[in-house]
């Protein structure tokens, strides 16, 4: 077994992207304008934020599963996945720039609108004893200040391990990776509170009456699942493209595949607990919540495509060995998984009343155009960065162990 | 190297090759594989990567098994479930009652819930496939074994700290002494070892058997302290292990309870409130009263029937006969115990089947059960109102079967004459 990579072919950065790299940006600025235009149309600017906000976080989330991946590795001294962690400190490493794609939110915070945070609306806060009692923590303020935190250390996170990383590329300096494994557990920690609190703050309050204590990790469960999708995907396609082939195995893919499959069944686990409690419960000011979600046809349907959607057929599909190391089966299914935990965020969003009395449309063109245009932003500086670094770290200590690692 | 048919006391058993590198022992184990072998192993100190494509063995079935399980106990706790809650309120009376379910209302949620039942599904299919995965390992590789016969070799103890051994079992239908001597002496061991029957035959540890028993045995002590519990009868109060539910810590009536303003632990009831079952707009039902009159026929939605009046004689003989006697001559068994025991102030219960009762208005006896009367105690929070009517309705069956006539019963129910 060969333990050595020629990591000057094999883990090059990637070249002749241009295609590629237009591709994503043209449809990255057709579709913002497109939504923009739709917005501007439709007179009501709130459905525009409500996609944004919705697609936002589906392309946030996959970048802070990506970084919950580097801090993980570390955190457990991790060999086998040496050969993979380049591809998550990419996906990380776009959080700077998903950062300035957060500004655009501040408009509806700042300008009260009531559609879509209805706790900035002064008017409406006035005639709302909860939401004034919840005023000290839910004012457009203190959630701007939280933001810049949150966004503040997740760059610097992000910017740290990648840099380090890239510094050992070329110093092969072990003591990096102690460094770094040393940065990884408060980076952990912080990284847990600042997620709990930006799905808190972000989706929970777009209907600020209702709380649920497990929602952070609801959130975080639907992050790291669709992240190991697009990791899975990212190889994929990286193979495809001449890149990585001798330094990822079909043994990384089952790796994947097994983690992809058991945060399936973490968010599942998630998702029913909380179900569980408010329908046992029963408790108005707690079912409100489910209320829309299963009172209209509509988004009966999407939850119960969760239900089988994210869970029982991913759950099927990806128990066996035999799906796991075979990569086109496996790369589809997480094709199926990004578009579930897109649904995912979609069910979170969507079925809030943007304003009270308002009536809940099912899917509104900006969800689309919103998707192409984040989306395809989101692989443009992908595309950068790969074609920037070299996509191995190829000097990590532990990259022999990773390239010989073998599934028992 | 000797290659001839190796000597050996007793009966060959196998042949021990010894390597002392893991990679002689991989090559070795893949020309074992090669030259067709099927009951042999191989044995290192470790894990060894990659052996088991050397030696050819087949991927484990033990997953299959396992999802198996699972489904098996993700069914039975579903059944579990279905049956011991569902099924209560549904006809399966042909059961002996420990089988038959129950029929609890929890929190007005359907007797059948699947949100409800889900946690148990999962711990059940948790432990059928936990227990699959265990149970099928040991099976599979047929375990426990507590002896083997390779430590009757002196050699083989270095298997714990840097020797590698290849064992071909002498059943192998390749097996030949000599041809499998020289094969094994081709690969490159320190020493290759015939196996034979062990001096002494495999028995299990003296300690461990007694071990064993005493375990054996007081396990089946608290089955036989349930069984005897449940045939036999007793005096004492039951014993109660968790004394959750019997005594509770709580407020009594008239204790402060500073949780509330007041300070009062009795809660007033909410402004508007009325009892259930409360006459609300039928006081002929409820009550046994049109306008402010009794009543002295049975309210239209009471329809007096043979079954009705067997019902009302059920409940007469629960509740009422007791004092009134099964007859309603006033007669009952704690009647007639307070008269034997001259006890002082007892009133005979009114016959019922008297004149008194008989012209009393429907709507005035029902008030009496309601509300009971002089020492007889109300019967309305135990006695729904229908029940009460059909009781009226056999009251008034005991009182025409007390003056009957011949002509009034049917030829062929008449009595036998005697």
């Amino acid at each position: 077994m060969t333990t050595t990579v020629d990591s000057s072919t094999d883990s090059r950065p990637l070249s002749g992207t241009w295609p590629a790299r237009s591709a994503a940006g043209l449809l990255a600025l057709a579709g913002l304008v497109a939504s923009v235009l739709l917005g501007w149309r439709q007179g009501d600017w709130s459905v525009f934020f409500r996609s944004y906000i919705l697609n936002y976080c589906f392309v946030l989330s996959l970048a802070l599963g990506g970084l919950f991946f580097v801090m993980l590795q570390h955190l457990t001294r991790a060999g086998w996945s040496v050969a993979l962690r380049r591809l998550a400190e990419f996906v990380a490493a776009t959080i700077p720039v998903l950062a300035i794609l957060f500004l655009p939110l501040l408009i509806p915070v700042l300008t009260g609108m009531a559609g879509v945070y209805i706790w900035t609306n002064p008017d409406a806060v006035q005639h709302d004893p909860v939401l004034q009692g919840k005023a000290a923590y839910l004012n457009a303020p203190f959630f701007i200040v939280r933001c810049a935190f949150y966004f503040a250390l997740w760059t610097l996170l992000a910017r740290y391990f990648l840099k380090r990383s890239l510094q050992q590329d070329a110093t092969g300096d072990p003591a990096l990776t102690l460094r770094m494994q040393w940065w990884s557990a408060p980076g952990m920690l912080l990284y847990a509170l600042t997620t709990t609190f930006f799905a808190i703050d972000v989706l929970m309050s777009l209907n600020p009456h209702w709380y649920s204590t497990i929602w952070g990790v609801y959130f975080f469960s639907g992050n790291v699942v669709g992240f190991f999708a697009l990791l899975a995907v990212l190889a994929y396609l990286l193979q495809r493209a001449g890149r990585l082939t001798q330094s990822v195995t079909v043994e990384h893919y089952h790796d994947v595949g097994k983690l992809a499959f058991a945060f399936v069944v973490f968010w599942a686990y998630i998702a029913f607990s909380q179900y569980m409690l408010i329908w046992y419960g029963n408790i108005p000011e707690e079912t409100v919540w489910f209320r829309p979600r299963q009172g209209d046809t509509w988004w009966v349907g999407v939850s119960l495509l969760l239900l089988f959607g994210h869970f029982v057929a991913p759950f099927l599909a990806l128990i066996s060995r035999y799906p796991k190391r075979r990569k086109a089966p496996l790369a589809l299914a997480a094709v199926w998984l990004l578009f579930m935990h897109w649904l995912d965020l979609y069910y979170l969003v969507g079925p809030q009343p943007a304003a009270p009395g308002q009536t809940i449309a099912a899917l509104h063109a900006t969800d689309v155009t919103l998707f192409i245009g984040l989306g395809g932003l989101f692989a443009f500086v992908l595309l950068r960065l790969m074609s920037r670094y070299t996509l191995l770290p190829a000097r990590d200590p532990r990259l022999a162990e990773s390239l010989a690692f073998e599934n028992v | 190297m000797n290659t001839k048919e190796p000597k050996v006391e007793g009966r060959l058993q196998a042949l021990l090759a010894e390597f002392d590198s893991v990679g002689a022992l991989v090559t070795a184990a893949e020309r074992v594989r090669d030259a067709g072998y099927t009951r042999w192993d191989t044995h290192s100190p470790f894990p060894v990567h990659g052996i088991d494509q050397a030696m050819g063995v087949r991927r484990t079935r033990l997953p299959w098994l396992v999802f198996i399980f699972g489904l098996i106990g993700c069914a039975t706790g579903l059944l579990l479930q279905w049956w011991t809650n569902a099924t209560g309120a549904l006809d399966f009376g042909w059961l002996p009652t420990f089988l038959q379910g129950y029929d609890f209302l929890i929190s007005g949620k359907p007797r059948f819930s699947l949100p409800a039942n889900i946690p148990v599904i999962f711990e059940v299919t948790v432990l059928f496939a936990a227990l699959a995965t265990f149970l099928g390992m040991l099976a599979m590789n047929s375990l426990p074994w507590h002896h083997n016969r390779l430590f009757g070799s002196a050699r083989f103890k270095r298997v714990t700290a840097d020797r590698f051994f290849v064992c071909i079992d002498a059943a192998d239908p390749k097996f030949d002494a000599q041809g499998t001597a020289q094969l094994l002496a081709a690969l490159g061991p320190t020493h290759v070892e015939p196996l034979a029957d062990l001096p002494s035959p495999a028995r299990w540890p003296h300690g461990l058997v007694v071990a064993g028993m005493v375990i054996a045995s007081l396990a089946l002590l608290p089955p036989l302290f349930a069984a005897k519990a449940r045939l036999s009868k007793s005096p004492l109060p039951r014993i109660q292990p968790i004394q959750d539910m019997g005594n509770q810590e709580r407020y009594k009536t008239q204790q402060a309870n500073f949780a509330f303003a007041d300070t009062r632990a009795m809660r007033p009831q909410v402004p508007g409130t009325i009892a259930r079952g409360d006459p609300l707009d039928d006081p002929h039902f409820y009550e046994g009263k049109v306008d402010g009159q009794w009543v002295k026929t049975f309210p239209p939605q009471v329809q007096v029937t043979q079954s009705s009046v067997r019902r009302g004689q059920q409940r007469f003989n629960i509740y009422c006969s007791p004092c009134h006697g099964l007859g309603g001559a006033g007669d009952g068994i704690v009647s007639a115990r307070a008269l034997r025991l001259d006890t002082p102030g007892w009133v005979q219960p009114t016959a019922l089947v008297g004149d008194l009762v008989r012209d009393r208005e429907n709507g005035n006896i029902f008030n009496t059960i309601t509300h009971g009367l002089r020492t007889m105690p109300p019967y309305g929070d135990q006695i729904p109102p229908a029940d009460r009517w059909a009781i009226i309705a056999y009251i008034r069956a005991l009182q025409l079967s007390q003056s009957v006539q011949r002509a009034d019963v049917p030829r062929d129910q008449w009595p036998e004459e005697r």
